[in-house]
């Protein structure tokens, strides 16, 4: 009688199980069609494979090379990487001439990946990724990913992650040639995916450890000027910074680090009693400094600043209430779920009033209704007074990413939204400034986008004058690959 | 991310501290008096990458490797892909931690984070794992009347 009911109780479990595990076994095909985002990239990489242009018509002098990066490697095995941000850097690279784009997309060559391929097992400790004890780490650059973002310099193509060295790649075979060491004393210091350009080429960008911040001034040939340090009081976790043509500027939001094991992220708690506070440096003389201080936001990325004449500092930003893609971010989207972590951020404007009595007082926030992220202006007035700033915004229920670019005008205070649809994921674009244009609408906007609906990715391509009139010109490639993070422009 | 600063935080007590190193090298050439009982350790250095300066060795104990109070110590001009030294050692358990002064400034190479610009690496060719290679994984056996050990650099 009991083993009957047993033997019964059991075939129903068994029934009940293997239909709960059907799905997940055809888990493959089943998969939302945005997941193609997040899909691993092959091993040998893209291309270079011509794009098709399937919309409009290439512009006269529309000419250079957009280059992009960003994890595009989630699974070992069966096993999904647990964090988005851990997964290999890919660089995928656009040349555009005579109208004509072609992609190539090719791993970054590292030492954690190299062991992790050889063991088709997730080894290295991350931003987001406890590791396997065993996995051998003697500096940051061990587990260095190299997947945030690009930068030409010098002649060289570097592919960028925020606590390690640049990756010097060569920009048209994207073969990974080594560590980029900006100078004999500086190797193995940490390089941020997010060094800023003075108009004059100037590069500057900072090093983080804990609350000491090194701060890069590098020539235009590539060389380095200059290393100076800077101590921020905390360790604030920063991903970026915004620059005048005359001061740094570091956010430090109140997500500050409180115990330092991986996976690292989940070291840092979010403190928003502590407000947010600005330290302004002159680049100059580092040690000139003074500091404001503002209402808890969250951030990655910043637009950029300007100084006014009275020394009014105005900067603008992705600002979200609390922290978003820490623990285990972007890990639900690797597996084809959406997280539901949609805390909305506002593309806010910051005022930092002149300073008086060495502080700097009180910044007051000009908040747009523009939700999104990766801001962007024209690369001739980084540091310098401008009205525009580009954006992704959009979304889509149960779907990441956005669907749409906003334009925002400052000196107005209104926004020009293209909105490309449901079936698109928009990724960061940049300003490429017209050949012979000054102002700030002589230039273009390009971009990818995935379109979910024809499994690929696109290049579009919109006058700054008139998003809302739609691209110039998009190409489409034959296939997808994954979503990035940021990008370069370079005129050649 | 501080992934950074975990790392410089742990390496900057890497443990080779060079000025003591150096001092010992000179205060004692050879190191460890000759017993009768010594065995000849014939320490071979591969994979050098650059072909200038020194190689700057320290042998331990068990009760002097994490305390970085070696038994013996080294400095060898380096030339080519490989160097060669011996040390005369009572028999025993060693490790061994060395970095190669590339620059020649008796100094082990650090940026601005403590983080070693030089290369290191210990006996076994046990890997750093957040800091110098643990006692377990670097040591290894000296015997009467000769033991030959090799590192490689990585």
């Amino acid at each position: 009688m009991n083993l009957s009911r047993r033997m019964l109780l059991h075939a129903g479990l068994m029934s009940g199980a293997a239909l709960a595990v059907a799905p997940r076994v055809f888990a493959e095909e089943t998969m939302p069609d945005w997941h193609i985002g997040y899909e691993t990239a092959p091993a040998a990489g893209f291309g270079p494979a011509p794009m098709r242009l399937i919309s409009g018509k290439v512009p006269a002098g529309l000419t250079g090379t957009l280059y992009r990066n960003g994890p595009a490697h989630f699974k070992h095995g069966d096993a999904y990487a647990t964090h988005w941000f851990d997964g290999d850097g890919m660089m995928q690279r656009i040349n555009i001439t005579d109208g004509k784009a072609v992609h190539t997309g090719r791993y970054i060559d590292t030492q954690k990946r190299r062991l992790e391929m050889a063991a088709n097992k997730f080894l290295a400790p991350g931003f987001g990724t406890v590791g396997d004890p065993s996995f051998p780490v003697s500096s940051s650059d061990d587990v260095n990913p190299g997947n945030i973002s690009a930068l030409m310099s010098g002649g060289e193509l570097l592919a960028l992650w925020e606590a390690g060295s640049a990756y010097r790649l060569d920009p048209v075979t994207l073969e990974t040639k080594g560590l980029k060491s900006w100078r004999p004393d500086l190797k193995g210091m940490p390089f941020l995916a997010h060094p800023k350009r003075d108009p004059d080429g100037r590069v500057w960008n900072l090093a983080i450890s804990g609350r000491r911040i090194g701060i890069y001034n590098i020539n235009p040939d590539g060389t380095t000027k200059d290393f100076g340090m800077v101590d921020i009081g905390a360790s604030h976790y920063i991903h970026d910074w915004t620059m005048t043509d005359r001061k740094v500027i570091i956010l430090c939001q109140p997500w500050i680090q409180t115990k330092n094991m991986p996976p690292f992220i989940d070291g840092f708690v979010w403190k928003p009693e502590e407000g947010m506070k600005y330290l302004i440096a002159d680049k100059d003389d580092l040690t000139k400094t003074r500091w404001a201080q503002g209402p808890a936001r969250a951030f990655y990325h910043t637009g950029a600043a300007w100084e006014e004449s009275d020394g009014t500092i105005r900067l603008d930003a992705a600002f979200y209430p609390e922290p978003v893609l820490g623990s285990g971010g972007g890990a639900a989207e690797i597996r084809g779920k959406v997280s539901g972590d949609q805390a909305s951020s506002k593309l806010t404007m910051v005022v930092i009033p002149p300073p008086k009595n060495g502080t700097s007082g009180d910044a007051k926030m000009v908040e747009t209704n523009i939700a999104g992220d990766f801001p962007q202006v024209d690369p001739r007035r980084n540091g310098l007074s401008r009205k525009l700033t580009a954006m992704v915004t959009g979304s889509v229920v149960n779907q990441p990413g956005g669907s749409a670019l906003a334009l925002q005008d400052w000196s107005s205070g209104e926004a020009q939204i293209y909105d490309f649809g449901s079936k698109y994921m928009v990724e960061e674009h940049l300003f490429i400034p017209k050949p012979g244009g000054t102002s700030e609408k002589d230039s273009w906007l390009i971009g990818t986008a995935i379109n979910t609906r024809a499994q690929r990715s696109e290049v579009w391509a919109f006058d700054v004058a008139n998003i809302e009139g739609g691209p110039v010109a998009v190409w489409q490639a034959d296939y997808a690959w994954p979503l990035g993070f940021h990008g370069t422009w370079a005129n050649a | 991310m501080k992934v950074s600063s975990l790392f410089a935080g742990a390496l900057s007590a890497l443990g080779i501290a060079p000025a003591v190193l150096l001092a010992a090298a000179l205060v004692y050439p050879q190191a460890a008096s000759a017993e009768e009982t010594a065995a000849k350790l014939t320490l071979t250095v591969t994979n050098i990458a650059e072909h200038k300066g020194a190689l700057m060795i320290a042998v331990y104990d068990a009760a002097g490797y994490d305390k970085d109070a070696q038994v013996a110590a080294g400095m060898v001009p380096v030339s080519g892909d490989t160097a060669t030294t011996t040390f005369d050692l009572p028999p025993g358990q060693y490790g061994i931690k060395l970095f190669h002064d590339v620059d020649g400034d008796g100094k082990m190479g650090m940026n601005p984070f403590g983080m070693p610009t030089e290369p290191f690496a210990f006996s076994n060719s046990a890997p750093a794992q957040f800091g110098p290679a643990k006692w377990d994984a670097a040591k290894f056996d000296v015997a009467a009347p000769a033991t030959s050990h090799t590192i490689k650099f990585n």
